[in-house]
């Protein structure tokens, strides 16, 4: 029988809503607004700039949420438990991808702030894992650690504007255009070439960390690649490394992110499905005390790769006549309904209307039409 | 298989050309073939033919895995996608361009005509510059006899059209070439397809100009 992509996605959240509460997760629940100041002030922790603002009636003004990360850390209280676990399931509006147009998006997803510790870490990491399996094979988690670039950009000496100019060169892995960039800014051997090999450092785990030792100066690079190397054996250890990827070309804003970073694809959506890491230096922002760590999954992306293809409009059209006893014809309907079939009961079949079988009313039964 | 995404016209056949230098030959492609998406040879590439500005779009949402296009497109788009290599050819510059003796009043915005109204944008508010942008589809030479604008900010291979319009290079915005491009999705699940392509590309590049 065919499945909508929605129903499919409802019954993907509800799995991982189970996962997650199974892992002693909270559900999280807000507003669909928060004050526009808190946008204004944390605007490079947003993907874009655009807001859905509105004047309440005090005069303030609103937004629509177009992040749920930073109101979860503005209520967050971890001081009073040690680590605070819990996810959420909101829309968020931001631009669609393609039109400049307000869209409402699902988002589901699961944070952990406060005392996290290397346990706690990779629990999260591994439910963000465990997410993409639940989406569908083949996935790919893509990990990568801000501690690597920024301390490679700090031990060459440079200053912001130079760094944000690398970075965005590096995401978008161009890297003939880093190579002259990193040469118009003056950048010195052997700095010069370690930069610009960040936007072709990817690959297999194992084989890319030891790439990235042979550049790494000591100091935060180097104990970047520690972290990465421990989380990989952790992972390992567990067989879950199959679907894992380094990527040091991946990098989120540095006044928000710290550490880990990561980002996941399923086959079949164009874009990342899946995006999260390691959030410390968003933590300082709002004075909470302790670290976090955290992914959010977007559904949206997601809907058209769970659907069938739809073919037939309904399995069954049951056709009856004006004429029939409405007890019959509920009775019948109801039993297709309960051998799991989709039925459109009508009297004509409705123009353009396909369906698998036509059916019709013989007696107390449902037969085919000769 | 891997589908790549080709612009119609110059660029596209000069891509052409590299890809089948590459070991990706197509014979319909050779044969003024009226078709749209046409398969190689050795069926492990899918040449899809779209207008130029399209390019990045498809690629972007993966119904071609990659591409190759011309980075004033690319730029004007700001599509998310891998930009893998630079390919060398179709070089040119993005310029600005005004007529003869012009001399710019700098008591007002100045008035841009161009196709690239998002590179011109960029351009002149890294320079703190007001300007007033109008965006044309072509004919760009025309804007500044007409009065249309001050200058205009468009392509320039030789300069003899500038030079029978009566305009002159001031400024040149950036360089051009052709670029080749990955969804980023089809980086993660088509490695072993990509990387190959993309080192074959990087060895042939040179030759075929």
């Amino acid at each position: 029988m065919e499945q909508h992509g929605e129903a499919r996605r409802e019954q993907l959240m509800a799995d991982l809503r189970t996962l997650y509460e199974s892992l002693g997760y909270k559900r999280f629940s807000m507003r669909r607004f928060e004050e526009y100041a808190l946008y204004l002030e944390n605007k490079n922790f947003l993907k874009s700039d655009s807001v859905l603002a509105f004047t309440n009636p005090d005069g303030k003004l609103m937004a629509l949420k177009p992040d749920v990360t930073l109101s979860i850390v503005k209520h967050a209280r971890p001081e009073r438990q040690g680590v605070e676990k819990v996810y959420y399931k909101e829309s968020v509006f931001r631009l669609a991808p393609t039109a400049r147009e307000f869209v409402e998006i699902d988002q589901m997803g699961a944070e952990a702030m406060g005392a996290v510790d290397r346990y706690t870490a990779s629990e999260v990491v591994r439910l963000a894992i465990e997410s993409l399996r639940a989406i569908g094979e083949p996935y790919v988690l893509e990990v990568s650690h801000m501690g690597f670039a920024s301390g490679l950009m700090e031990a060459a000496g440079l200053t912001p504007e130079q760094k944000e100019r690398f970075f965005s060169l590096i995401r978008r892995k161009s890297l003939h255009e880093l190579r002259q960039a990193v040469n118009e800014e003056g950048v010195a051997e052997p700095y010069a070439g370690r930069i610009a090999a960040l936007a072709d450092l990817s690959g297999p785990f194992p084989e890319t960390l030891a790439r990235a030792r042979a550049i790494a100066p000591a100091g935060p690079a180097a104990d970047a690649l520690e972290e990465l190397e421990s989380l990989y054996s952790l992972l390992a250890a567990l067989g879950l490394d199959d679907h894992l990827l380094l990527d040091f070309s991946m990098l989120n804003d540095l006044d928000y992110y710290s550490g880990v970073v990561f980002q996941g694809y399923v086959q079949g959506v164009p874009r990342v499905v899946l995006s999260g890491g390691r959030y410390d230096p968003l933590m300082r922002r709002f004075d909470k005390e302790g670290d976090g760590i955290g992914f959010a999954l977007y559904l949206d992306e997601l809907t058209r790769l769970l659907a069938d293809r739809p073919t037939w409009d309904a399995d069954v059209l049951a056709l009856y006549q004006e004429t029939d006893n409405p007890i019959q014809v509920n009775a019948a309907v109801f039993a297709l309904v309960a051998a799991g079939l989709r039925v459109f009961a009508a009297t004509e079949p409705p123009a353009g209307f396909r369906a698998e079988k036509t059916l019709r009313l013989n007696g107390a039964d449902f037969t085919e039409v000769p | 298989m891997l589908n790549i995404a080709l612009p119609k016209g110059r660029l596209g056949d000069r891509a052409y050309r590299l890809f089948a230098a590459c070991g990706f030959p197509c014979a319909a492609m050779e044969q003024e073939d009226r078709r749209l998406v046409l398969t190689a040879d050795n069926g492990q590439v899918q040449y899809l033919l779209v207008k130029p500005s399209d390019v990045p779009i498809y690629v972007e949402h993966g119904a071609a895995d990659a591409g190759v296009v011309g980075r004033d497109v690319l730029l004007e788009g700001g599509n998310d996608v891998y930009e893998l290599l630079d390919l060398g050819f179709g070089a040119c510059r993005m310029c600005v361009a005004a007529p003869l003796n012009f001399r710019e009043d700098l008591s007002a915005p100045l008035r841009v005509a161009t196709k690239y109204p998002a590179i011109a944008k960029r351009f002149y508010a890294g320079k703190g510059r007001e300007i007033e942008v109008i965006k044309l589809n072509g004919s760009i030479e025309l804007a500044p006899i007409l009065g249309l604008s001050d200058v205009i900010v468009d392509i320039v291979e030789t300069g003899s059209t500038l030079k029978q319009n009566h305009l002159e290079v001031i400024e040149t915005v950036l360089s051009i070439s052709a670029r080749f491009i990955a969804n980023r999705a089809a980086a993660k699940f088509k490695p072993g397809e990509l990387q190959p392509l993309i080192a074959a590309l990087q060895a042939a590049k040179g030759e075929i100009i």
